[in-house]
């Protein structure tokens, strides 16, 4: 699933995260850290499973239950960004 | 041989003429008033008294129809100032920065405007003639019935049909007939006799269904009075924050004037005019009006009603067509109406008459006017407007009626940026030659 950063989305790194504003609805949120995170490797990777993977990698230090829960944690936070309109996903 | 007739001599009916020289072989225009020897307020058209600005949509149209004419307006003593790049504007958020837009405001009398367009456009207007109703039927307009006055040989009256001519001077070629008839035999007939015009009962009686007429109140009282003052300065405007909705404008105009306006609910005595300028948000109008000298006395206007007449809505008659103030009128304090009239006259006369068209002109401004206030907003971009050009082009290119888009990336800084301190009345107006 190749995910990229909807065109209508403005977008900036701020010293209190990545700040967004999407330039059809007019909504605008600044992400906190591991929302910022996620983004910056959106822009990168531009895939689900690697991001919940190496987010995972990152936190859960080796225990499977956290493991579990940060994949289901990742994704429920792309799944929002695609509903919102600021990442579009395509099959 | 088509002949145009329209009704009404103000500045619709007038444009509209200039226009429709361009599709018709003649066009007579009939106003029931008579236009002063010099600049001056006229009973046919009385919220002359008012202050009346032209903003960069309607410069721009009367611009393209009549070519040179806003170099006349400014020649005439017209004052021309950009949004808010010239003007000190107070308003809900806080004081403007001097950031330029697009959008300008020209501001001088409406008898001068009237008279400086009337004499650029060089046509010729049928004066104390006064239209009462239309000939033709449901399909089609065939005429307008005239005030029995001027047919009626006699006394003070004697060859008064004789007046009766083209814009061009001809004398029309019916005369017999219309002295006959009573009325005026037409192609296409404009309606242009502004906010109080008949043209709704005039089509009823030729069995044309009702036209609809929205109304929405303003709630809003003007109190204007002119002062001496000199020209070299910004215009000025404080703008209420809440209900009630007071705020006040002062306008340079010609002739070393200004044109200070105060709406909510003015009084209209000397001392109560001039507490009133000082309650507002800043008592800045308050402060210049007290070392000028009044000219004349406290005029009042209370139809500050939004009204729209929907007449591209019925299956109008061939042959009628309404413009101006006839079929929209704004909130004064929208500065609108004259710059909708000079769009309309430009559609016309590029594309012909066409009641949609004025429609779609009239339509922006109609929004804009009962539009049910933004509820919330952020308040980051509010206060960013004041100091952002790209923030402030969309405001006030809107209030223009000029294209105004949305500056993404102004938004977009207004919500990271920290923001800039807002400038206190000192430093608003120390941004113009001139100290409180
Ligand atoms: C207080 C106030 C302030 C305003 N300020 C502004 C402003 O700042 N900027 C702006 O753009 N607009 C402003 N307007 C609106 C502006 O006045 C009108 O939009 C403008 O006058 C164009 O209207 P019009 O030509 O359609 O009608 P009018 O100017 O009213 O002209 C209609 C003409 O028809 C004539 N007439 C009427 N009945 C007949 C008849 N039966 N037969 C023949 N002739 C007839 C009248 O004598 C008159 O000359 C303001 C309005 C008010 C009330």
């Amino acid at each position: 699933m190749a995910l990229t950063i909807s065109d209508a989305v403005i977008w900036q790194e701020t010293a209190d995260g990545v700040s967004l504003y999407h330039t059809e609805t007019g909504a605008f949120s600044t992400l906190n850290e591991t929302g910022s995170k996620i983004w910056m490797m959106v822009e990168q990777a531009g895939e689900r499973e690697p991001i919940a993977l190496s987010m995972s990698r990152a936190y859960a230090r080796g225990n499977d239950a956290v493991s579990r829960r940060i994949v289901t944690e990742v994704n429920q936070f792309i799944g929002s960004m695609v509903e919102n309109g600021m990442l579009l996903e395509e099959a | 041989m088509t002949r145009v007739v329209v009704l009404g001599g103000g500045l619709a009916g007038v444009l509209a003429a200039v226009a429709l020289t361009r599709h018709a072989d003649e066009v007579v225009v009939l106003e029931t008033d008579h236009y002063p020897a010099s600049p001056r307020p006229r009973r046919g058209l009385p919220q002359s008294h008012h202050n009346h600005v032209l903003v960069t949509g309607g410069i721009r149209a009367l611009d393209r129809l009549l070519p040179g004419v806003v170099d006349d307006l400014l020649d005439a003593g017209a004052h021309r100032r950009n949004m808010p790049g010239d003007c000190l504007i107070f308003s809900g958020e806080g004081w403007f920065h001097r950031v330029r837009t697009e959008a300008d405001l020209i501001a001088c009398s409406r008898p001068l405007l009237d008279e400086v367009v009337r004499r650029h456009a060089g046509i010729e207007v049928v004066q104390g003639v006064t239209a009462t109703g239309l000939t033709g039927d449901a399909g089609k307009v065939t005429g307008v019935h005239i005030s029995a006055e001027i047919r009626r040989p006699g006394r003070g009256h004697a060859g008064r049909l004789a007046e009766l001519r083209t814009t061009t001077g001809t004398p029309l070629s019916d005369l017999p007939q219309i002295a006959r008839t009573g009325s005026v035999r037409a192609d296409l007939v404009v309606d242009a006799t502004g906010r109080r015009s008949q043209a709704p009962g005039w089509l009823a009686a030729l069995g044309v269904s009702p036209v609809e007429e929205v109304s929405v109140p303003s709630g809003v009282s003007y109190a204007t009075r002119l002062y001496e003052g000199p020209g070299d300065i910004p215009a000025v405007m404080v703008h209420p924050k809440y209900t009630p909705a007071r705020g006040g404008t002062l306008f340079p105009i010609e002739g070393g004037r200004w044109i200070v306006t105060m709406t909510g609910d003015p009084p209209l005595d000397e001392a109560g005019f001039l507490a009133y300028a000082r309650e507002l948000r800043d008592p800045v109008i308050a402060d210049l009006i007290a070392k000028a000298k009044p000219v004349g006395p406290i005029r009042p206007c209370h139809d500050t009603a939004n009204r729209r007449r929907r007449f591209e809505d019925v299956t109008l008659p061939e042959g009628f067509l309404a413009v101006g103030d006839s079929v929209v009128t704004v909130n004064p304090v929208y500065s609108h109406g004259m710059s909708v009239a000079a769009m309309t006259a430009v559609r016309i006369a590029e594309e012909g008459p066409s009641q949609r068209a004025v429609a779609e002109v009239a339509d922006r401004s109609w929004r804009m006017a009962v539009a049910a206030p933004r509820k919330g907003g952020d308040a980051k971009v509010g206060r960013a407007m004041l100091s952002s050009p790209g923030l402030a082009a969309e405001l006030f290119h809107g209030q223009a009626l000029i294209p105004a888009v949305r500056d993404h990336h102004a938004v977009f800084r207004a919500m990271v940026d920290d923001p800039v301190e807002p400038l206190t009345a000192e430093q608003a107006i120390s941004q113009f030659a001139w100290a409180r």
